[in-house]
């Protein structure tokens, strides 16, 4: 596990693009961290690393995103999912077969289904009000 | 009588024209789960091909579930589109019952299985003979250890089809309980077999209205597995 301190918005969205490039096709980018500790800022930049040009939102309402990028990237946001029925309703595990890099936030939430191999990233609070303490699991930076 | 048939709930698709029992034409592909883009196509070649017009189909047959969430939906839209300007009559089949439809011809049991994920399969057994199939469990979702502890009880031969199949025979406890896989062609689900289960299904007076037709999804047994780890009140 490897543990970083970002100090703003732009370092996490950096860390997120830095992730990128060791993400292939299949991938899952299980994110852990409440509400505004920058989890769509690191997607954001796992995006933007993944070649995806257009803007990147968080998907509360849609509960997924797919975004044209060198691979197809499927943004989760899986606040709202409560149980096994409201996941298998997602598309979840078809879009897991489908070949794009997935980044799930709130996997919190769906912890048990996560596939063995996900690369786990957990954001917390630290110090001052823009420092976040980010540690990755299961890829080496 | 004319069918189209479709099957799209996993990661291969395929469609079918079939008259009285004869396929006339039947188009697979299996390049992941990109139903949207290719079933139109494949349907739309498929008449085509074989010069039979939409019109002239009688019955339109989807496997309508279990199976994959968004192929499932794919394949009922599909069909429900096609069915809904002519008010033609629609069989939903089991797509479990349509994969053992392959190996109706031998004698021994069949054993359905589809990866539902996490463990779990989705499945149905038959008992094959005569060219027929006779039902003896329903469709379900069961964890895969649970059903090859059952299939030790089940008459040999005993065949594993469908996209679940080689995940189970690679298991131990499949391999203890005597299971066998059959040649590559007859595993998986084809719209042919959907098909056949749906002439048998209409014979019955199944048929519904494109409107009545509806995808059926099976509840995973997780009961006993949280979907959260901390949150053990979720189990249901």
């Amino acid at each position: 596990m490897q543990q970083f301190i970002t100090s703003s918005e732009a370092e996490t969205e950096a860390l997120g693009e830095k992730l990128a490039k060791k993400l292939k096709p299949g991938d899952v980018v299980a994110l852990f961290g409440g509400m505004g500790m920058g989890k769509t800022a690191l997607t954001r930049g796992i995006a933007r690393g993944l070649g995806v040009t257009e803007g990147v939102s968080s998907p509360t309402f849609a509960l997924v995103h797919e975004y044209e990028g060198r691979v197809p990237v499927y943004h989760f946001d899986m606040y709202r999912v409560e149980n096994w029925d409201d996941l298998y309703s997602t598309g979840f595990f078809d879009y897991l077969a489908s070949g794009g890099v997935l980044i799930v936030e709130w996997s919190e939430n769906i912890e048990n289904a996560l596939p063995e191999n996900a690369v786990c990233v957990r954001m917390s609070r630290r110090g001052g009000d823009n420092e976040r303490s980010i540690s990755v699991d299961g890829v080496t930076l | 009588m004319t069918i189209l048939s479709v099957d799209s709930s996993a990661a291969a698709a395929s469609a079918a024209l079939t008259e009285n029992g004869k396929i006339l034409g039947e188009f697979y592909c299996n390049v992941g789960l990109t139903h949207s883009q290719t079933l139109m196509p494949m349907i739309h070649g498929l008449l085509t091909c074989t010069g039979v017009s939409l019109r002239s189909v009688d019955l339109f047959a989807v496997s309508a579930g279990p199976g994959s969430f968004t192929g499932i939906r794919i394949g009922i839209a599909s069909v429900k589109g096609l069915a809904f300007p002519e008010d033609k009559p629609c069989v939903g089949v089991s797509t479990l019952e349509a994969i053992a439809q392959n190996l109706a011809h031998l004698s021994g049991t069949v054993c359905s299985v589809m990866d539902a994920r996490c463990g779990q399969v989705y499945n149905a057994v038959f008992r094959a003979e005569g060219g027929a199939l006779l039902r003896l469990t329903p469709d379900r979702a069961i964890p895969a250890e649970n059903l090859a502890g059952e299939c030790e009880k089940y008459q040999k031969p005993l065949f594993l089809v469908g996209d679940g199949a080689k995940l189970c025979y690679n298991m131990q406890s499949f391999q203890d309980a005597g299971a066998v896989l059959p040649p590559e062609p007859l595993i998986y689900q084809r719209a042919s077999s959907v098909a056949r289960a749906a002439a048998e299904a209409f014979a019955s007076g199944k048929a519904v209205s494109p409107a009545a037709l509806v995808p059926v999804y099976l509840r995973p047994a997780q009961a006993e597995r949280a979907l959260n780890k901390k949150r053990r009140s979720s189990l249901a």
